[in-house]
């Protein structure tokens, strides 16, 4: 029977090595010991001594080729003896195997790391050099950065989550608390008429937020007016009324207005996600803008759309309150569907509130001014209430956004209407 | 193991004896009166200048040492002054006949060794040669402090002034020595004269001067070399290997290619003194009885060892006649039993405590600055008051040279203040010498005949083909292809190239870098050298002083401490310590294993990247290997250049066309961006770069975390410029390479990353070395070395959390803490 004489390993790692020269030819007769071919690694020549005796039959390479080590080279056996089943099966395809398919990559989960406390187990703030550098440029504090770093630190990507989301509530709440508002250290009164001073706290988070704001969304705004005959005459009636309903402001008509109007206006009350998903929310969360000792504080009305105007009025006066006295509940300063801004106690004739990301609208409440219009041939005056909407056009058209304003402003003209459906 | 050496049983197991023959001990007897037949009178008269010359130095120095003042010349000195008063016959006789072309190294205690043999050329140059190398050495400025010194009515008293001031102001330190100080006491020496260094560390000189004389030899240059050792120094390793070394059989038997064949022309010459430092050597700390005696132990020709009476000069004179027509002929090397004596101690602090005073007294009275003397009156040479004129004339020069040298205004120091730089600018040469030969290379066959070169012309020089597939290993260029290429482009460019180790000429080196060099390469430029690490680095930096270039392989990194002297005290200084006069175009390859265990396994760069003096590179990749190899080559400094034995088969996957077939250079100091990323960015050294990459790779697919990967394939020099840029980026840094973590030279990295990064860090470098254990076998590689998952680990728990990763190896400090209590 035909037997076969392999590439011999020529040593610990080599796993194939180059036939160099055969040595005999098919059909010579061979004993053991004869030197059948040369061969040749990277490092050194060998000689490929026959194991067996016998005619060669074949050689199943050429000169040149390289052979997996262990793999039938040479047959040898009796004349016209059959060594087909010695020929190596897949010595043509023994081409090295193409690098595996790289696992496709997947698409890298966002960080989505369990916000920990802000200060570490013994109370101090740890943060990497690199990630305080980086919120001293920015103008973030870095007190509010959510650390998640190894063994509590503040690194790169938290402050880089803090200029885009912004302050946490929860940071806010704490920031609002008298204790924290340190006066910042006096400052030398700068002797050549100026005197800088540093942003602090919220300050800091303010303006961070609003250029965030305008950087990120395409606002515009538009300027309404509508008559506000109807809403003083109902305040006069019930500062007549006295008691909690003499409290009501012509500010708390005109956020009971909104949170009804809004849910004919779902792209209003609704937060961009991320760059392309809308969420509209069933029910109107109204942020109201309070200003604070420490700067404008934005506390919510949950479910406004379900509250009487009386349960609004007086929720507003609480959640001012305690915004100022910095004792707001955390929870209570964020969650907010669409924001009422209101300085018309200013005398503002019409301005372009900025939008309280992610919320795609807000309402500029305006001063109260006389008006002339025609009436019946007649030039009369009325008292005109300006509506300035901010919206982000990315989310509203103008069109929509005005069929709101309109509809508020109807709304306002007939306020009883209102309240009576 | 050349197959032309025929080592058969018949011959081996055959039945015989040893013989020796004799061994001649003071034999010398010939008179005064005898030798006025061989000598002029001012010859022996001039033996004897020379000796009062070498004992007047020695005792200022003594003086100055111990009273602070010499002839009135107050000053101090405190430096080491390890004197050789008593020897100076001995190196005066020594010198006698060698010329400027014969090179004498020294031994630590060398002021005697120096100065005779500087004399000795002085009288053997023309008057133009002299003022022609005083001239150009250091620009003359030595030259023009000497002028000032009064005036001289020739030449020669010129230059003994000048060797003398030279000399002095250079163990003073000033910037007027020889080597502006920098050298000292011990590293003192002048080429031009053919005085070569001498070496504080006992026995250095014996593989440098080997190396020396194979400078010569192969090189074709005239002359012979002098190993000028002590006694104390038989009991030295390096010693004795540079013994066996310039005595291989080979200079018989192989070196016949190119006629180079006979002996290496070096004589060893041990001063032997009786003592190394006070440790008797004859009777107590040696077992050699009469020192000749160790000749019969290296040789058949027993070294044609003798012992002779160093305290006659006409005694070593004879004796060096008779040893040079041996060099001469081609059959050395030779070595000299040189008996003499020290009268002061070790040094000024030695009390003497290992000998009696009277045994000191006894060879006083035989002192040949007494006798010599007395026999050169006796016999009729000159009248006795010419001594006394000449002793007059040697104390008041050397009083002239003495205040010169001490003054501070006259011979000022270095002004490390004015100048800061001025060590720095002489630690490297930093020149780009493309042969240091003038000669054809001497070659066996076009370069194109060599077989490797036909196999590399027909390999992929990228690790894909065109379509992108994956070659075969055997078909590509791979790393150590990478290294050959530039090393015999440089055989054919470089005529003093030589390159030997152990098992590299046959065998192609243990990792058959180069396979294919002798078919092309005669045996005088590509040798195996005995298995003794120390002579074969010591022996290239001979070489390299002398103005070739060497490249030599110690197989293992792990054997660097077996050369640990010659790389770390001698490879790594002598440049700065000649300030600069001296080129050390030497690169020691050295390679970092795998499979083999605790004491074949280790990557030593940290060692030598700590030595100044060092440049340290190690390749990662075929294209690094070959750019830096090429790099080192031309250069003019010395490279510790680490390979690695898991990556000699692997093709170029890094660098954009593969690795170039034409020649580059990739300046040693600078990195390579293997790729580009902007999370964190992965340091690495040696092989553990494609772990790395393999790491990358894992950030990226799983966590779309993209690593920026840099690898250092250099660490000395190093600069930082494109690593604080990446670190500016990603704000985080792991360093990875296969060293033990512990004193790894990633830390010095890190460290200084830190330093100038703070501002920009997110988290600390973290460096990822190899445990602090010995190498376990390889089978449990991955417990050991640094793997992918022990570099995302480090990310991971140290720099910044992976969502969703769970670290395999996480390493809580507490249990940082009690590895490094136990030192583990």
């Amino acid at each position: 029977m035909a037997k076969a004489v392999i590439m011999p390993k020529a040593g610990i790692t080599v796993e194939s090595c180059i036939i160099g020269k055969f040595m005999k030819n098919v059909g010579d007769t061979v004993n053991v010991g004869d030197v059948l071919f040369t061969y040749e690694t990277d490092k050194a020549s060998f000689e490929c001594e026959s194991t067996e005796s016998g005619e060669i039959l074949a050689f199943f390479f050429e000169e040149g080729d390289e052979v997996p080590c262990f793999t039938n080279v040479v047959a040898v056996g009796a004349k016209d003896e059959d060594y087909s089943a010695l020929a190596p099966g897949g010595a043509e395809a023994a081409a090295p195997a193409a690098a595996e398919e790289a696992p496709k990559a997947e698409e890298a989960p966002k960080a989505e790391i369990a916000a920990e406390a802000t200060k570490t187990a013994d109370g101090s703030i740890h943060i990497s050099p690199r990630a305080k550098n980086l919120s001293e440029r920015a103008g973030v504090d870095y007190t509010y950065a959510q650390p998640t770093g190894p063994n509590g630190r503040i690194i790169e990507r938290d402050i880089r989550k803090l200029m885009e989301e912004g302050v946490p509530a929860a940071a806010k709440a704490e920031e609002a608390k008298p204790a924290e508002a340190a006066a910042p250290a006096a400052a030398p009164k700068a002797e050549n008429g100026y005197e800088d001073i540093k942003f602090t706290g919220i300050r800091k988070v303010i303006a961070k937020s609003m250029v965030t704001s305008l950087s990120t969304m395409a606002q515009l705004t538009n300027h309404h007016s509508f008559d506000a005959t109807a809403i003083q005459a109902f305040r006069k009636e019930c500062k007549a009324a006295g008691g909690d309903v003499a409290g009501i402001t012509l500010g708390d008509m005109v956020l009971y207005a909104v949170s009804r109007t809004l849910l004919n206006h779902k792209d209003l009350n609704a937060n961009m996600i991320g760059d392309d998903t809308l969420r509209r929310f069933e029910h109107v969360n109204l942020g109201v803008a309070v200003d604070t000792p420490r700067g404008l504080m934005v506390p919510t009305i949950f479910n406004a759309d379900t509250k009487s105007l009386l349960e609004i009025s007086k929720e507003v006066k609480s959640l001012a309150e305690a915004a100022r006295s910095g004792a707001i509940s955390p929870d209570l300063l964020a969650g907010g569907t669409f924001t009422v801004s209101n300085l018309g106690a200013t005398g503002v004739e019409m301005f372009t509130p900025v939008i309280n990301p992610p919320q795609t609208g807000i309402l500029g409440v305006c001063g109260i001014t006389q008006r002339v219009r025609e009436v019946n041939g007649q030039m009369t005056i009325y008292p005109a209430m300006g509506l300035s909407l901010t919206y982000d056009h990315r989310v509203v058209d103008g069109s929509p956004a005005s069929k709101f304003v309109s509809e508020l402003c109807k709304n306002l003209e007939k306020f009883t209407l209102l309240l009576a459906k | 193991m050349p197959k032309s050496l025929y080592y058969g049983p018949n011959e081996i197991r055959a039945k015989s004896i040893i013989t020796f023959e004799d061994i001649p001990v003071n034999v010398y007897n010939k008179t005064v009166a005898e030798e006025r037949a061989n000598f002029k009178d001012d010859e022996l008269i001039r033996i004897y200048r020379d000796i009062t010359i070498l004992r007047e130095f020695e005792s200022m120095l003594t003086s100055i040492k111990t009273q602070s003042v010499y002839n009135g010349v107050e000053t101090t000195y405190p430096g080491p002054a390890h004197l050789s008063v008593g020897q100076e016959a001995a190196c005066v006789g020594q010198a006698y006949l060698m010329t400027p072309n014969d090179y004498q190294f020294g031994s630590h205690r060398s002021h005697s060794e120096i100065l005779a043999k500087a004399l000795s050329s002085i009288e053997k140059l023309s008057d133009e040669e002299l003022l022609k190398i005083m001239e150009n050495f250091l620009g003359g400025s030595c030259l023009r402090a000497v002028e000032k010194m009064g005036a001289c009515n020739s030449v020669k008293e010129l230059a003994i002034r000048f060797i003398l001031y030279g000399t002095l102001s250079e163990i003073f330190a000033r910037k007027t020595g020889f080597h502006m100080g920098m050298g000292g006491s011990m590293h003192a020496f002048f080429l031009p004269f053919g005085v070569y260094p001498n070496n504080a560390i006992v026995g250095g000189s014996a593989p440098i001067a080997a190396g020396a004389a194979l400078y010569k030899k192969v090189n074709d240059k005239d002359g012979f070399v002098v190993c000028n050792i002590g006694d104390g120094s038989l009991g030295c390793g390096p010693v004795w290997e540079a013994f066996n070394f310039a005595c291989m059989d080979q200079f018989k038997t192989l070196w016949t290619e190119d006629n180079h064949q006979g002996g290496m022309p070096i004589l060893f010459n041990i001063f032997n003194n009786g003592y190394g430092m006070g440790g008797q050597t004859r009777g107590e700390t040696m077992a050699y009885d009469m020192l000749a005696r160790i000749g019969a132990g290296i040789t058949p020709s027993q070294m044609h060892a003798e012992r002779i009476d160093g305290f006659n000069p006409l005694a070593v004179i004879d004796a060096m006649k008779r040893k040079l027509e041996i060099l001469k002929k081609g059959e050395g090397p030779v070595l000299l039993d040189t008996l003499t004596y020290r009268f002061c101690g070790h040094s000024v602090s030695d009390q003497n405590a290992y000998r009696e005073k009277s045994e000191i007294n006894d060879w006083m009275e035989v002192d040949p600055i007494i006798t010599y003397r007395k026999n050169l009156v006796d016999a009729g040479v000159a009248a006795d008051s010419k001594f006394e004129e000449i002793l007059a004339e040697t104390r008041e020069r050397m009083t002239n040279i003495c205040r010169h040298a001490a003054d501070k205004e006259f011979s000022p120091y270095c002004d490390f203040k004015a100048d800061p730089q001025v060590v720095e600018r002489i630690m490297f040469s930093n020149e780009k010498v493309a042969s240091f030969g003038t000669d054809e290379p001497r070659v066996m066959a076009k370069k194109e005949e060599c077989s490797r070169v036909q196999q590399i012309a027909g390999k992929s020089r990228f690790y894909l083909d065109e379509k992108g597939k994956p070659v075969s290993k055997m078909k590509t260029f791979n790393y150590r292809d990478a290294i050959f290429e530039p090393i015999i482009d440089k055989y054919y460019e470089d005529s003093t190239l030589v390159a030997y180790g152990e098992d590299v000429r046959d065998w192609g080196g243990a990792f058959a870098v180069y396979r294919g060099l002798p078919e092309v390469i005669p045996h005088s430029r590509l040798f195996n050298a005995p298995i003794s690490e120390a002579a074969i680095v010591g022996s290239a930096v001979g070489y390299a002083m002398c103005g070739g270039r060497a490249i030599v392989e110690l197989m293992y990194a792990d054997f660097i401490g077996r050369a640990g002297d010659e790389i770390f005290n001698q490879m790594s200084k002598w440049q700065a310590m000649s300030a600069g006069i001296l080129k050390m175009p030497v690169i020691l390859r050295v390679s970092v294993g795998s499979k083999y265990g605790a004491q074949h396994s280790q990557d030593w760069t940290a060692l030598c990247a700590h030595i100044p003096g060092l440049k340290v590179c190690f390749p990662a990749t075929p294209w690094e290997a070959k750019g830096l190899m090429q790099s080192a080559l031309n250069g003019s400094d010395p490279v510790v250049f680490f390979e690695s034995q898991r990556i000699y088969d692997i093709g170029e996957q890094f660098h954009e066309g593969g690795v170039p077939a034409e020649s580059y250079e990739i300046e040693i100091g600078d990195t390579n961006l293997i790729r580009s990323g902007k999370d964190v960015t992965i340091l690495t050294v040696g092989a553990a770069l494609y772990r790395a990459v393999k790491a990358a790779d894992e950030l990226k697919e799983k966590y779309g975390m993209e690593a920026e990967i840099i690898n250092l394939h250099s660490l000395v020099p190093l600069n930082y410029e494109k690593i604080v840029a990446s670190v500016r980026k990603t704000g985080r840094v792991v360093l990875v390479s296969d060293a033990c973590q512990r004193g790894s030279f990633l830390n010095d990295i890190a460290a200084n990353i830190t330093e100038m990064c703070f501002d920009d860090l997110d988290a600390p470098c973290v460096v990822v070395g190899a445990r602090n254990w010995i190498t376990p076998p390889y089978e449990f590689d991955e417990f050991f070395f640094p793997q992918p998952s022990w570099i995302i680990d480090a990310i991971h728990s140290k720099i910044v959390p992976i969502p969703g990763y769970v670290a395999e190896n996480e390493v809580s400090e507490v249990e940082w803490i009690r590895r490094n209590k136990a030192g583990v």
